[in-house]
């Protein structure tokens, strides 16, 4: 009887799990299997499978709606402000973890608390001061913003894993006759690989992501970046929904592919830093 | 050693770049936005100090307040929305179902799309016309049941809710999760043994011992509810007749569409006091223990 009971229970708990994976996964499926209908199909049948295959969604997207040159303005955003984060973060937190000092619990705190400050209330002052510095719709107002505002998952994870390293290792590097640049290049970042994997994937994704930003700083078309791109579809081209279902394919394809290889490591260094928070 | 790692000059230089890009581009202009409040300013002529006025004005507008109401109304429906489902899911993947991974995957799948992406999607999604909603109603002989999810104003906030919701499940079902898996087996054992039912096992054990974590998803929850703003521009802009206008949506229309630069610093001071005030309350609220 009890046994029974238990899978009853094993019964109704799956049926649950499947309503809301379908809820979750569907749009998705709906989305990917509708960028390849034409417009007429659309409308005429929204749940029916593509008759034949319209990959020519994709080539007009890529062409006439300009993904392809949104593609690639975020490729260039987002490595050029991953590097950037990397190289100044990681000297951050090697300096913040190993180092000793007067004002460093503040300077460690003032970039921590980075991950309170709402990022819509920054919109407006940061608008202001990129025509200070006369970088609006310019790559590099994004490429800064983006690593302002990456640094301090950055430093957070990075600090923490660098500190774990026993100072022995730096003190035998030193004795060797080492200087403290080579050591951190030689030692200190090939030893942090593991948590510079976390920090790289994490920030693509976030930069990847990203709207606001570009929103705001961005107004030349041919700037612009794949969601502020995206974003175009509504006014342009909003009855062609075709097109739109593959230009969304095309923003998400990579950065589902890359979960699905790295989905551990996403899932962690997401939870992670908003956790510690 | 001391000499090397107290050396000023390494010190200086290794902090500096970082310290550098991050008060230029995060401190300062949250400081100059204090500055800019207190004036009247369209962006291209002299900004005229006024005092009080922008926030005056701010708070005297009733669109603002409404903005404000529906992000409380956000933050409401996502901590009652998304931290109970998200519980629920971690408690039933946490039975180790052979397809547990599977799911757990699914669920936060949403989590690592663009916003803008999101936003597209479900305006299509909830579309009167081409939308699979509405043909879904329509197919189970609901066709009554159907709307226009984002253009009637009385409805456009349950529907923007519904699909928040929908984005942020997988993130709290991770953090569930992984709270789940820290509680020692021994003690769901020994409860198996006295012959506790499961649903009894659930509030006397379980939920006791993951407490913190809901309390600290909770929190999450409302810092993170504080700041919507894409998924709301992207779907209505704030729309139909300020409906579904938030704090951010409000500032946004008030600096960019009528160039209203000194008001904008001024709305943004005053989000970022509320948006703050708030999570420190919600912090200072969760923290304590309340199960020993």
């Amino acid at each position: 009887m009890k046994l029974n009971k238990k899978s009853i229970l094993r019964a109704i708990l799956f049926a649950i799990l499947c309503i809301v994976g379908f809820t979750t996964l569907y749009p998705l499926i709906w989305m990917a299997y509708t960028s390849l209908k034409s417009n007429p199909e659309i409308i005429m049948s929204t749940f029916a499978l593509p008759k034949t295959l319209h990959f020519e969604n994709y080539v007009n997207a890529w062409k006439t709606a300009n993904m392809g040159v949104y593609f690639s303005n975020s490729i260039f955003v987002c490595v050029a402000s991953i590097i950037l984060t990397i190289m100044v973060g990681s000297l951050a937190a090697f300096i913040l973890a190993k180092f000793r000092f007067k004002g460093k619990k503040f300077v460690y705190s003032l970039f921590i608390v980075g991950m309170l400050i709402p990022m819509q209330a920054v919109l407006v002052p940061l608008f202001i001061q990129m025509r200070t510095l006369k970088l609006l719709d310019s790559p590099f107002s994004l490429i800064l913003s983006y690593t302002a505002f990456g640094l301090t998952i950055t430093i957070f994870i990075l600090e923490s894993f660098i500190k774990s390293f026993p100072d022995s290792i730096i003190e035998a590097g030193i004795m060797d006759g080492g200087e403290i640049r080579h050591i951190f290049l030689k030692m200190i970042l090939p030893m942090s690989r593991p948590a510079l994997a976390t920090v790289i994937i994490l920030n693509f994704l976030n930069n990847w992501k990203e709207f606001s930003f570009a929103l705001i700083f961005i107004s030349t078309d041919r700037k612009k970046t794949l969601p502020l791109g995206l974003y175009n579809f509504i006014g342009a081209y909003s009855s062609n929904y075709a097109e739109l279902m593959a230009a969304m394919m095309i923003v998400s394809v990579p950065i589902i592919v890359l979960y699905l290889i790295l989905q551990e490591q996403i899932i962690n260094g997401m939870t992670a830093g908003a956790v510690k928070g | 050693m001391d000499i090397i790692f107290k050396n000023k000059r390494t010190i200086i230089l290794g902090l500096l770049p970082a310290l550098l890009i991050f008060c230029v581009i995060v401190v300062m202009p949250i400081l100059r936005s204090f500055y800019y409040g207190f004036f009247q300013w369209n962006g291209l002529g002299e900004p005229i100090y006024i005092g009080f006025e922008n926030f005056v004005d701010i708070l005297t507008d009733k669109v603002f307040w409404s903005a404000f109401q529906n992000n409380l109304y956000i933050v409401v429906a996502s901590v009652f929305g998304q931290i109970p489902i998200g519980l629920v899911i971690a408690i039933v993947l946490n039975k180790k179902l052979k397809s547990s991974s599977f799911f757990r995957t699914i669920f936060f799948l949403p989590m690592i799309l663009s916003t803008v992406v999101v936003g597209l999607l479900w305006s299509t999604i909830l579309n009167a016309q081409v939308g699979i909603l509405n043909q879904f109603l329509k197919l189970i002989g609901l066709e009554r049941l159907g709307q226009d999810w984002l253009g009637n104003p009385k409805i456009a906030m349950y529907t923007i809710s519904v699909v928040i919701i929908w984005q942020f499940i997988g993130f709290y079902m991770i953090i569930f999760l992984a709270a789940l898996q820290n509680i020692p087996t021994e003690i769901i054992e020994a409860a198996d043994i006295d012959g506790a039912g499961e649903l009894n096992k659930l509030i006397r054990i379980t939920i006791p011992m993951i407490w913190d974590s809901i309390m600290a998803a909770v929190v999450l929850c409302i810092a993170g509810s504080m700041r919507t703003f894409d998924l709301v521009f992207v779907m209505t802009k704030g729309g139909p007749a300020h409906a579904t206008e938030l704090m951010a949506t409000y500032m946004y229309n008030k600096t960019f569409e009528v160039y209203k630069y000194g008001y904008g610093s001024a709305v943004s001071l005053v989000i970022f006091v509320i948006s703050f005030s708030f999570i420190l309350i919600s912090r200072k609220v969760m923290s304590k223990p309340e199960v020993v």
